[in-house]
């Protein structure tokens, strides 16, 4: 069963093409890495997922209903984590995850969520006083409070430590082995090929490759999926 | 209704928190109405002056933080919907009012003996529309100003005018006849006469009518001009 159907996706802001006719399909289960150049269109492909922005052109489908449409009831499902947002500064990180659990219908014990990302030696520390890495560990965490279906993470682990980092890929495995769809944006090829099954490479607003890290490294007679980007971006410029 | 319970209650301990919103609204009008010598006639006053210290003062730059940081944004990731989070940052500006509000008035009565308001429940509408009223005028403000800082620098330089023309700081009586003409047409000099009224014990409608007229208009363009990012 396919989780996401995105066919022929179009998003412009004014005369930039941000996306620019996105085709692409995540099967249930299936870890789905976006990785491209900045501004290449990933993050406005991925707010179009969860209905935070709605598309020019084209259809999307997760979990078979239109985001732009049914957001707030496809929320119930996807969990988010946003490539930029934030919290209200003196918030404590015990109180925004009891807080957001409160939001979705059936979730996870947010006590649960919080053991499981190491958060409970900074429960009472307040949002702003909270690191970067730290922000992020949280920020990754309330996207799972509501125990979700699909997990759609934008920059999964920019700003975390090389611990945190393997810690983040561990857990993440960890909701490939329940059966959540992941779809992460990742700019670490180190990353997209530990955890990803497939790949969709962005260029300029579309899709320039796509296939198991394995079949693009083949396809590009390369030795690996970060030399296989050069090869697809230089190819394309 | 639970998600929202927990919303009303998170903003309203961020609000006891704020060391600024703590301070103007439960220590500073107590220390205004020593230095008054418990004057029982100035109370109603400053209940307007609380709740729009609050109101105007710390609401836009609240809202206009959640928009720019990206809070607003986060939520409309989740099941509910990001308006919740405004009516929980109302629910508990009302709140935070009310608090400082009965502190002053308990002050009032029990150091100073001044009489016990006149007409209770007159004087609970009026506190409910005096404080949605000023939030509705903080929430136009964090819609037509975009940043935090802009959106708190025009709620302070709109309410403090206010608190003194309005009569809620100083009585309007005391003021030269010019400026107590403006405060005729000030949102909150209806406020300060609807606590007026019910604390003496008199009264009136139409103060309350107008209350709730802005109310309405207030919000109608604030929900027009709110952009969410
Ligand atoms: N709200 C907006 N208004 C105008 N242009 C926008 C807006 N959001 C994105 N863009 C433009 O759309 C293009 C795609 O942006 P997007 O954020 O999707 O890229 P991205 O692949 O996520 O990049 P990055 O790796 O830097 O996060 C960029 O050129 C960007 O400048
Ligand atoms: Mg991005």
């Amino acid at each position: 069963m396919e989780a996401i159907e995105v066919t022929d996706l179009r998003k412009t802001y004014g005369s930039t093409r941000a996306v620019d006719g996105v085709t692409f399909t995540v099967r249930a289960g299936e870890t789905f890495g976006l990785v491209g150049h900045n501004g290449a269109g990933k993050t406005t492909t991925v707010e179009c997922l969860i209905g935070l922005k709605r598309p020019d052109a084209g259809t999307v489908r997760v979990l078979g209903e239109d985001p732009a449409r049914r957001r707030q009831a496809l929320a119930q499902r996807i969990g988010a984590q946003l490539q930029e947002s934030s919290l209200p500064e003196r918030i404590k990180v015990a109180e925004a995850l009891r807080m957001f659990g409160t939001f979705y219908r059936k979730g996870a014990d947010w006590r649960q969520v919080m053991e499981r990302w190491s958060l409970q030696p900074l429960a009472r520390k307040a949002f702003g006083d909270l690191s970067g890495g730290q922000k992020q560990r949280l920020m990754l965490a309330l996207a799972l409070v509501g125990d979700p279906e699909v997990v759609v993470l934008d920059e999964l682990t920019t700003g975390l430590d090389p611990i945190a980092r393997r810690e983040t890929w561990r857990l993440v495995g960890d909701l490939k082995a329940v059966g959540t769809t992941v779809v992460l944006v990742s700019h670490y090829f180190d990353e997209t090929e530990a955890l990803c099954d497939r790949v969709a490479v962005f260029a300029r607003g579309r899709v320039v490759a796509m296939g198991t890290p394995d079949d693009i490294v083949a396809r590009t007679g390369t030795a690996s999926l970060e030399e296989a980007y050069f090869a697809l971006e230089g190819a394309d410029r | 209704m639970k998600a929202f319970t927990a919303l009303a209650a998170t903003e309203l301990r961020l609000l006891f928190r704020d060391p600024a919103s703590l301070f103007f609204m439960m220590a500073f009008p107590l220390m205004l109405l020593v230095l008054k010598r418990g004057d029982s006639g100035a109370v109603p006053g400053y209940v307007a002056m609380i709740v729009a210290i609050g109101g105007m003062g710390a609401l836009p730059g609240i809202v206009a933080s959640y928009r720019e940081r990206k809070v607003l944004k986060r939520l409309a990731a989740t099941p509910i919907s990001p308006v919740l989070l405004l009516g929980a940052q109302l629910v508990a500006q009302v709140a935070a009012g009310l608090a400082g509000s009965v502190l002053l008035v308990v002050a009032a009565i029990t150091v100073f003996g001044a009489e016990a308001p006149g007409n209770v429940l007159m004087l609970a509408v009026a506190f409910l529309l005096c404080s949605v009223m000023v939030c509705s005028l903080g929430f136009v403000i964090a819609a037509v100003v975009r940043n935090t800082r802009g959106a708190s620098l025009i709620g302070m330089l709109v309410m403090f005018p206010m608190i003194f023309l309005a009569g809620a700081a100083v009585p309007r009586t005391a003021l030269p006849d010019s400026l107590r003409r403006i405060g005729d047409f000030l949102p909150l000099t209806p406020g300060v006469e609807a606590l007026g009224d019910a604390w003496s014990g008199t009264a009136a409608v139409f103060p309350l009518l107008i209350l709730a007229g802005i109310i309405v208009a207030a919000t109608a363009v604030a929900a027009a001009l709110f952009r969410w990012e």
